[in-house]
């Protein structure tokens, strides 16, 4: 009996996840996706998040990076923590659905497309864009 | 890492230097022998494929008896998986101990929703073991839980009963 209740207990728990998700899931998709171009290539972020980001730091470089692998929280936690260790980083976002990585850097950072790209393969993922946003 | 399971509980630490391969320590002990087993672990990458909606790694890993190298495993396991399903298996070689335990295993997950970082994500899995010494398969359901650096993993069968795996990614 009790391990009936304990099962009941954690499909509950599960079942009230799924709902919560599905709802936001919903809400983020009202947001329309960015197409501009960078670099010759479209951005292809999800623009709600994307304005959000760019707001939290006015004035900073936006760096967009496009990543393989990144199918799940843990391969994606080891990307905050290298790139939380550079203090020319100012802010970090990690999006799973998109695939992307936002970084912001300080205004007179220079962007070193080759370093970041290091620090992603380093993470056991690949880069397959890094894209700097003009403000 | 912790794992409490039929045949073994135990707790490991392991370092990853670079992608891949990591270094480890582990304090097993064996239920059916009664006895301790600590060893030095090797995992190694042998291979991995990203793509922009899956990951797939192939790993070779080893160990071996700290106070007696008699003792000592190797394994051969793997997995695939997108933000919504995971498939994995696992063969895996133990000697020393009083025994030899050949063990294969195979583990499928769905995702029910797609959490965002830092969110709780859920996973409901099945796993199906077999190994040399009880030769029947046994096959249970497991129900994943992970946020952030921390993770659970619960099975349970009425033979071998609970099966609770916990890790801390630091």
């Amino acid at each position: 009996m009790k391990k009936f209740l304990l099962a009941a207990l954690l499909l509950a728990a599960t079942a009230s996840q799924a709902a919560h998700h599905e709802m936001g899931h919903m809400h983020s998709h009202e947001g329309h996706v960015h197409d501009t171009m960078v670099d010759g290539r479209k951005l292809s972020v999800d623009a709600e998040r994307f304005d959000n980001f760019v707001s939290a730091v006015p004035g900073d470089q936006i760096v967009v990076i496009s990543v393989q692998g990144m199918v799940c929280d843990f391969c994606a936690r080891g990307i905050e923590k290298t790139f939380g260790k550079d203090s020319s980083v100012t802010k970090i976002d990690v999006d799973l659905a998109s695939g992307k990585v936002l970084l912001s850097y300080s205004p007179d950072t220079e962007i070193d497309r080759a370093s970041i790209d290091k620090n992603i393969l380093n993470n056991g993922l690949n880069t397959t864009a890094i894209q700097v946003v003009e403000k | 890492m912790a794992n409490s399971g039929a045949q073994t509980d135990n707790i490991y630490w392991h370092y990853t230097p670079n992608i891949n391969y990591s270094l480890g320590l582990d304090y097993q002990r064996d239920k059916i022998s009664g006895e301790a087993f600590p060893s030095a672990r090797l995992t190694y990458l042998i291979n991995r494929k990203n793509t922009a909606t899956s990951q797939r790694n192939l790993y070779l890993k080893t160990g071996i008896g700290l106070d007696n190298s008699t003792n000592h495993f190797y394994a051969l396991a793997g997995d695939w998986e997108t933000r919504r399903l995971f498939a994995g298996f696992s063969a895996k070689q133990v000697s020393g101990m009083g025994y030899e335990l050949f063990e294969q295993s195979v583990k499928l997950g769905i995702a029910p929703y797609l959490g965002a970082y830092g969110d709780l994500h859920t996973w409901l899995m099945i796993e199906s073991k077999k190994d040399n010494l009880d030769d029947r398969r046994i096959t249970y359901p497991v129900l994943r839980f992970f946020k952030g650096g921390a993770l659970i993993e619960v099975g349970y069968h009425k033979k071998t009963d609970w099966d609770v795996h916990l890790m801390y990614r630091f």
